[in-house]
């Protein structure tokens, strides 16, 4: 074990030696004490009040004195006088002296009022010009904050006729060059490239043929006359009779497929499926006797082996005779068939005439049955489909022939939003609720259960019970 | 050289839409602004021919657009500022979760308004465009002046709605531009004609707002649509208000500045407000003159000279012309119990002065003891005091007076009368082979008498309008003219043979005369043009003209004539069986009436 012992004395012969084993710190606290006292100024010149604080308080607690907080405003005010965050940087903290005492200091035109700038102030003080420029300044600002709000509210402000200009124009060509004898080429050559014409292609088909507003059923009239009001109704009973149609298809389709059984046969059918291959219990009226086996005990396979028998020549010659009789009976067949048709001739054409007239007269019908569909078919634009739309039904209990007793049933918001639906200007969607949190619920286990919980518990109960009853009364 | 191999949906259809994820990325936008930006843009979800190939290959339907649509949103200026938006938008949010209000509100403050002027030019080149496009304009904007402000709507909407539907109002009424009206349960519909242009549009019944179940409707697409709507009402107000000569923003009453709102906490104050707004007149542009009527139907030497057709414009612009000046000068007063805003709106629309009870109401202009009002439109059974230099009728009299064109009799509408029907002014009139009952048609024209009116002359009024319909008709349906013209030619075939006995002596003694008198000069005799000889060879014509029908129309023409005689007979039919049935009737009341008076005889000599 070596103990490294430290030295006595050390070598200082180089330059870094010196710095390495040489201890400074006292002289590098005094000349560090040194610049402290240039900078803040010297210890022994503070007055005493700077440096000690005479405690009158004692022991007793802070008293906030009872000033009143300064509002928003003054709290402005103050800092108007402030020198500005951004410049404290700027000015000189320390106080050490210039070391060059006679600096040439240059002052900025401005800083310092001359004679005649005392002189010109005075003037217009006295004529009060200063006053009005301020004023004027008050005014400005003002008038800014108005305009903003103005330039904000344009949707308010319907000033101009904007179809006043040519069409031209307003596809951005430039106004020297809209023209009669310009030619198109050259215009729209010279179309400035951020205005560049994209041409749209035209709306769909659906949006622009369907009417926005469709006539009304004169039945729906508030006063219909019988004849029109039956009518309506008799639409609206078609198309009820429709959609029970086609929920009584849906029901047949889906849920009229299956059987349905008993709950005792599903009962019954679950313990026989579960208890297939386990041993039945001893029953001695169906259990056949033990002792009564089968004597015969010769294996018997349940599929027993297939033999491949071969055919003999015989056999073979007579398949294929009598395939080829059958061939033969069938061209025969064909032939004579052949021979009565051009007897027939006249016949199979009528028949095929009528056959195509059939056709066409069922293309037709078929064609004409596409174009109306397409004519009133819900645009498919999205996975949801459309609502269709469903006559106005009016209750003739609820028709009054009174314009004063007129009862809103319909929604017309709802009528125009699925009309845009049916129109193809909007996507169908379901409208998706934002659904609440579901908090899990959980109880508090016993032990954790404290007296306080129990007396808010209590008092939840009794304002429930105390609602209950009063909305009973 | 083995060219490059063509990638699958890079052309045809494949590449001619685009899904709307893929068109969110292009236009990296979230999906709120992209609805919000399509619909101000008018540009809609499209249907391809083939769904697969256009989803390229994907199944499912998903909402596809055009590309170039997407391309053309592309260069769109409004798509900066709604990336703007999006970083106020963020501001308020931090704001807010900060509960740092009073920040909050300066940013709503500065919030920045998307200027959507451009597109309204853009999207409807010429006004004329605009207008034919104005019925779900103004359907919407009628219903959003209705409701108060909601979640999701802003809160000037409805307000600045209010004010543009009056606007368009007074428009209307300046121009005197309404056709028809219809009320349905549903709302009031009108029909205008603006710059030859017919707007249709609704206008709910005025209840308390009812509350929307919110998974029917989504108010915030129904209110971008009405914010692009009003953008555009308001273009069209200026338009429509400077070509009649109005100065533009009209002094309205106070209740449509945005800045008052807060006073008018009262429903029906509202109302009352915005009718009596209604009845104000707008003021006009110095230097404008009053009458400015419109010319006369000018005939040009069009393709089709159908003289029948011009015949009709002309009728029908006669009747229309009646139609704007049916209530000049006439004064209305209405009770207090009738919903007044479109009667208001219809009687100013065609010249009529309205006032009202002023104790309940504002904006009355004269009082109910006025001596020279015309009409009283009433909507209960009785009245205390009644004055006798007025008709008290029911409102439904001038709805059915607008749409008859003229001022209808008003005994049917007299104040407690069971009213007749209320009918569509909409229903086509093209299905004119159809049996009417007298009754309608007493309805649908005014001229029409009804038999039961003066009975004692009521078989010869119905033959004689029966002859009326008969010529009416007789132009419309060949067969029955080509039957008649037979009989006529028949019936001058003899005529002409009775004649020509006689005649044969005539001429020769006429030959005779003539001889003697060779040199004399004679007066001329005009040729004069025999209409009954002109309408046999015109018939001829007609004839020789359905000869020439084409050989794949021919059988589409038999069917169009077979369908017409027999339209026309089941017509004749059932007229045989009204007259007989009128006939049994009126039987019947003459035996009442003898067996009453034979009792009352009894009664008497008892």
């Amino acid at each position: 074990m070596t103990i490294v012992k430290k030295k006595k004395r050390v070598s200082k012969k180089s330059k870094t030696a010196w710095r390495k084993h040489c201890d400074i710190a006292d002289v590098e606290a005094f000349l560090e004490d040194q610049r402290l006292e240039e900078r803040l100024g010297k210890f022994e010149t503070k007055p005493d009040e700077e440096l000690f604080v005479l405690d009158t308080k004692g022991e007793e607690e802070d008293v906030k004195p009872d000033i009143k907080p300064l509002s928003a405003k003054q709290l402005k005010r103050a800092k108007l006088a402030e020198t500005p965050k951004c410049f404290h940087i700027l000015i000189n903290s320390s106080k050490v002296s210039d070391p060059n005492a006679k600096r040439n200091t240059v002052k900025q035109p401005g800083t310092k009022s001359t004679d005649l700038s005392k002189l010109s102030e005075k003037r217009q003080l006295e004529k009060g010009t200063l006053q009005k420029k301020l004023e004027l300044m008050k005014k400005n600002k003002k008038l800014a904050v108005v305009k903003r709000k103005k330039g904000q509210t344009n949707r308010q402000r319907y000033d101009k006729d904007i179809w006043e200009k040519s069409e031209l124009e307003a596809k951005g060509i430039p106004e020297t060059l809209c023209d009669d004898f310009i030619s198109p080429e050259a215009q729209l050559h010279n179309v400035p490239v951020t205005k560049r014409l994209r041409s749209k292609p035209p709306p769909p088909k659906t949006v622009v043929s369907r009417a926005a507003v469709e006539v009304p059923h004169p039945g729906v009239s508030y006063n219909p006359s019988y004849k029109e009001h039956q009518e309506l109704l008799q639409e609206v009973v078609v198309h009820e009779q429709m959609m029970m149609k086609k929920q009584a298809h849906l029901q047949r389709v889906t849920t009229g497929m299956f059987r349905k059984i008993t709950p005792q046969e599903k009962e019954n059918q679950w313990l026989e499926e579960m208890s297939t291959g386990l041993p039945h219990p001893h029953n001695p009226a169906t259990d056949q006797d033990p002792t009564e086996e089968p004597s015969d005990d010769e294996y018997k396979a349940i599929n027993p082996p297939v033999q491949n028998k071969k055919k003999d020549h015989k056999t073979r010659r007579k398949q294929k005779e009598r395939i080829l009789e059958k061939e033969k009976l069938k061209r025969q067949k064909i032939d004579k068939q052949k021979i009565t048709d051009i007897y027939k001739l006249r016949k199979i054409q009528a028949s095929v005439s009528k056959k195509e007239q059939l056709d066409a007269k069922l293309r037709e019908k078929r064609t004409s049955k596409r174009l109306q569909r397409a004519t009133t078919a819900l645009p498919a634009l999205n996975a949801h489909k459309a609502p269709v739309k469903e006559p106005e039904f009016v209750d003739p209990k609820q028709l009054t022939g009174d314009l004063r007793n007129i009862s809103g049933s319909a929604s017309l918001l709802r009528d125009r939003f699925q009309s845009l639906q049916r129109r193809g200007a909007l996507a169908a969607s379901k409208i998706m609720m934002t659904k609440r949190k579901k908090l899990k619920k959980y109880y508090k286990p016993g032990h954790k259960v404290t007296d306080q919980d129990v007396d808010n518990f209590m008092k939840k109960s009794q304002a429930k019970a105390m609602a209950t009853l009063l909305r009973d009364k | 050289m083995v060219s490059k191999k063509k990638k699958k949906y890079s052309t045809g259809e494949g590449a001619q839409f685009m899904t709307r994820k893929a068109a969110l990325k292009k236009l990296q936008l979230s999906l709120k602004d992209f609805r919000r930006i399509c619909i101000l843009k008018g540009i809609y979800p499209r249907e391809p021919r083939n769904r697969k190939r256009a989803q390229k290959g994907a199944g499912g339907i998903k909402t596809l657009y055009h590309t170039k649509d997407i391309k053309f949103l592309l260069h769109e200026p409004i798509i900066w500022k709604l990336r703007e938006l999006k970083v106020y938008q963020q501001k308020i949010r931090k704001a807010r979760s900060q509960r740092e209000y009073r920040k909050m509100r300066l940013y709503f403050r500065d919030y920045p308004d998307l200027n959507i002027d451009h597109i309204v030019k853009e999207r409807y080149p010429t006004f004329v465009d605009a207008l034919r496009d104005l019925d779900d304009c103004l359907t919407l904007c009628f219903l959003f002046s209705t409701f108060p402000s909601l979640k999701r709507v802003p809160r000037d909407q409805s307000v600045l709605c209010r004010r543009l539907t009056v606007e368009f109002m007074h428009a209307v009424i300046a121009a005197k531009a309404l056709r028809k009206v219809f009320v349905s349960v549903k709302g009031y519909y009108y029909q205008c004609e603006l710059e030859g242009q017919i707007i249709t549009w609704i206008v709910p019944h005025h209840f308390s707002f009812q509350p929307q179940s919110k998974d029917e409707v989504d108010f915030k697409i129904m209110s971008t649509f009405v914010e692009f709507y009003i953008m555009m009402l308001g273009f069209v107000n200026f338009k429509l208000y400077h070509s009649l000569n109005l100065v533009y923003p009209p002094k309205l009453t106070a209740a449509f500045n945005s800045d008052t709102e807060k006073d008018l906490i009262d429903e029906h104050a509202y109302v009352a407000e915005r009718i009596a707004a209604m009845n104000l007149s707008p003021a006009k542009l110095a230097g404008s003159n009053e009458a400015e009527e419109l010319p006369e139907i000018d005939v040009f030497d069009t393709e089709d000279k159908d003289p029948e057709k011009i015949e009709e414009a002309k009728l029908e612009a006669e009747k229309v012309k009646k139609l704007k000046t049916m209530f000049q000068g006439l004064k209305f007063y209405i009770n207090r119990e009738v919903p007044r805003e479109s009667l208001v709106f219809i009687i100013r629309c065609f010249g009529g002065e309205v006032s009202w009870d002023k104790d309940h109401f504002v904006g009355a202009t004269f009082d109910e003891s006025d001596e020279s009002i015309a009409y009283q439109i009433v909507d209960r059974p009785s009245m205390d005091k009644q004055y006798l230099s007025r008709y008290y009728v029911q409102p439904q009299w001038v709805f059915d007076s607008v749409n008859a064109r003229t001022l209808l009799p008003i005994n049917k509408y007299l104040m407690g009368a069971t009213l007749p029907p209320h009918l569509s002014p909409f229903v086509d009139k093209i299905k004119d082979q159809v049996y009417i009952p007298p009754e309608q048609r007493a309805l649908n024209d005014p001229n029409f008498k009804l038999q039961s009116d003066n009975e004692g002359s009521d078989e010869e009024i119905e033959e004689a309008s029966d002859e009326e319909k008969a010529e009416q008709s007789e132009p419309e349906d060949p067969e029955g003219a080509l039957t008649k013209q037979y009989q006529q030619e028949v019936e001058q075939d003899s005529s002409s043979e009775d004649e020509n006995d006689d005649e044969k002596d005539a001429e020769k003694k006429k030959l005779a005369k003539e001889k003697k008198k060779a040199m004399a000069v004679t007066t001329g005799v005009t040729h004069k043009e025999n209409p009954y000889q002109k309408e046999i060879e015109d018939k001829q014509a007609f004839r020789l003209r359905e000869k020439l029908v084409q050989k794949k129309h021919r059988n589409l023409y038999k069917s169009m004539k077979a369908g017409k005689e027999s339209r026309k007979k089941e017509i004749w039919l059932l007229r045989k069986k009204r007259r007989l049935h009128d006939e049994r009737v009126k039987e019947e009341k003459k035996a009442d009436r003898k067996i009453q008076k034979a009792q009352a005889l009894e009664a008497a000599l008892k």
